[in-house]
């Protein structure tokens, strides 16, 4: 007799909240469902009662970890209906913005996935070293997260040339962690037990399903907004797509770690041939119109479509944050695999792990058989089960 | 590559397609309801198109679809459009051939009313459940 897993819903720091219930059979699961929308917000109708302006405010408070990316895309929407030129200081300050919020949010990712295993160094290193990035984000825009940074035309406020060697020197021994962190998970046999051959994703399952960034990239999809259609300084920096054909978790892993080394790289490009001149094309007037503005979040496409009708504020306004896509890919990836391993298999995607201290095991009469800490401990045991028959 | 497409699909439907480029990046194309199933599964299963996403809008001339394909290889989105007749929105469902349409259709169906015939999982999804079966948020109507 299958057993259900009700998982969720409440997500505080997810942009998307989603209640996923298991099918289990003993230890395997069988399928899931998936029900989104116990925090919906209705941020496109609100939306369409503020001003190009104020609706960055807005959209950067999507989501915490991505704010960046949300209101770069509503203002390539704009910029889209107006056909504008963004000053090229603008672009390159943009992109310096965008990869600093990469590299802490694949951070913060590394330090939950070693929490899930039970790897708390991983865990306590990660979160250490992404600390950095957030002062020099502050540096930069003024805050750690909701940074006001980005506007239809340009950015909000210039920096001042001797903050720069400052954040060189953050990026430099970031840098050197990335390297260690890479080298302490990729050469540990328990965790590449732990990863290697759990949550398959086909590339045909990623395809069909529309999943975005890492998720699709760790199962062969060579897909990348910042190549594909180049948008800030991408196309004049010199850096590399990661893409893995493992379809696993450990290859979704990867591709996280390596793209900190890419981001660090293209940061430093673009310090390096920063421009001088304006921060802001100066839109005043959006004509009637649609545009579009797609840019690679940390976590894979972000969407914005706008439609003006001519006065100050959009007509419609629809956002998809990465994590809509990604959330159905859950599906196949979990199927088969154990319930101490189905925590990996939603992190893997990285939406918000405090789904996984919510996650209950109940009988059809409604009992609990285990709690949230009964499902880390799991994991935590397969773990450390794995570390003792190496 | 957008161009290649578009011409493509200009050959395969002919004048049952109107074309418009705005962009070397955008094109948007608008067909009838009629047709509405065998062009986005054309952009899907003969041009490899990836559904961004689809955006739903009530406007005064009914309930407009539009679906976002991206054609990664060149960086571009040509976005198919439809407009639905008011007050019972009904067309044919993309997520029975391809799954990324399954979740954005539940959304438009959630707050628009669009009733997608053929859906594999034809459920509200953002709205609260206590919410009554005809209230859609986004819909105009008096």
């Amino acid at each position: 007799m299958s057993t259900t897993i009700p998982i969720g819903p409440f997500h505080p720091v997810l942009e998307e909240p989603e209640y996923i219930t298991l099918e289990v059979d003993g230890e395997t699961v069988l399928g899931a469902d998936i029900d989104l929308g116990r925090n919906h917000r209705g941020m496109e109708l609100l939306a369409e009662e503020k001003t190009y302006d104020q609706d960055i405010f807005l959209v950067e408070r999507i989501c915490g970890i991505c704010s960046a990316s949300h209101s770069w895309a509503a203002s390539l929407a704009v910029e889209d209906i107006v056909g504008c030129e963004v000053p090229a200081r603008a672009r390159y300050l943009r992109t310096i913005v965008h990869e600093l919020e990469r590299l802490h949010s694949h951070m913060l990712w590394v330090g939950l996935a070693g929490h899930i295993i039970g790897y708390w160094t991983v865990f306590m290193w990660g979160w250490k070293y992404r600390e950095p990035i957030l002062d020099a984000l502050e540096m930069i825009t003024g805050n750690r997260q909701h940074y006001a940074w980005y506007r239809p035309g340009g950015v909000r406020r210039d920096v001042p040339d001797e903050i720069w060697p400052k954040i060189l020197k953050i990026l430099d021994e970031f840098d050197t962690k990335v390297d260690l962190l890479t080298g302490a998970i990729l050469d540990d046999p328990v965790i590449l037990g732990r990863l290697k051959g759990v949550g398959i994703l086909t590339t045909e399952d990623a395809v069909a399903y529309g999943a975005l960034g890492p998720t699709a990239r760790g199962s062969g999809v060579d897909i990348d907004v910042r190549r594909d259609e180049p948008y800030g300084a991408y196309s004049e920096v010199d850096w590399n797509v990661i893409v893995q054909d493992g379809c696993d978790c450990l290859a979704v892993a990867v591709v996280r770690l390596l793209e900190m080394k890419e981001a660090v790289k293209i940061i430093k490009q673009c310090i390096e041939k920063l421009p001088g001149g304006p921060i802001d094309a100066g839109i005043r007037d959006v004509p009637r119109g649609e545009g579009i503005g797609h840019i690679e979040a940390p976590r894979g496409e972000t969407f914005h479509f706008i439609r003006s009708n001519g006065t100050n504020m959009p007509e419609r306004h629809k956002m998809r944050a990465p994590t809509f896509n990604n959330i159905p890919t859950f599906r196949p990836r979990v199927k088969g695999e154990t319930i101490s391993d189905a925590l990996l298999c939603f992190a893997v995607i990285d939406p918000c792990y405090s789904c996984t201290e919510r996650m209950t095991v109940l009988d059809p009469s409604g009992k609990m058989l285990l709690s949230p800490k009964d499902l880390l401990r799991l994991s935590h045991e397969k773990t450390e089960q794995i570390r003792r028959n190496s | 590559m957008s161009k290649e497409v578009l011409e493509r699909l200009k050959t395969k439907f002919g004048d049952r397609v109107d074309v418009v480029e705005r962009s070397a990046r955008r094109a948007y194309v608008t067909v009838a309801n009629e047709d509405w199933i065998p062009v986005t599964r054309y952009m899907y299963e003969e041009e490899r198109g990836r559904l961004c996403t689809a955006t739903g809008s009530d406007r005064s001339t009914g309930v407009e679809l539009l679906y976002h394909f991206g054609f990664d290889g060149g960086g571009t989105v040509v976005n198919v459009r439809t407009t639905l007749a008011k007050p019972f929105p009904k067309i044919g469902s993309l997520a029975k051939y391809y799954p990324a349409a399954d979740f954005i259709e539940r959304e438009i169906f959630d707050f628009l009313g669009v009733e997608f015939e053929g859906h594999p999982d034809p459920r509200k999804i953002l709205s609260s459940h206590d919410r009554p079966a005809d209230f859609h948020p986004m819909r105009r109507d008096e």
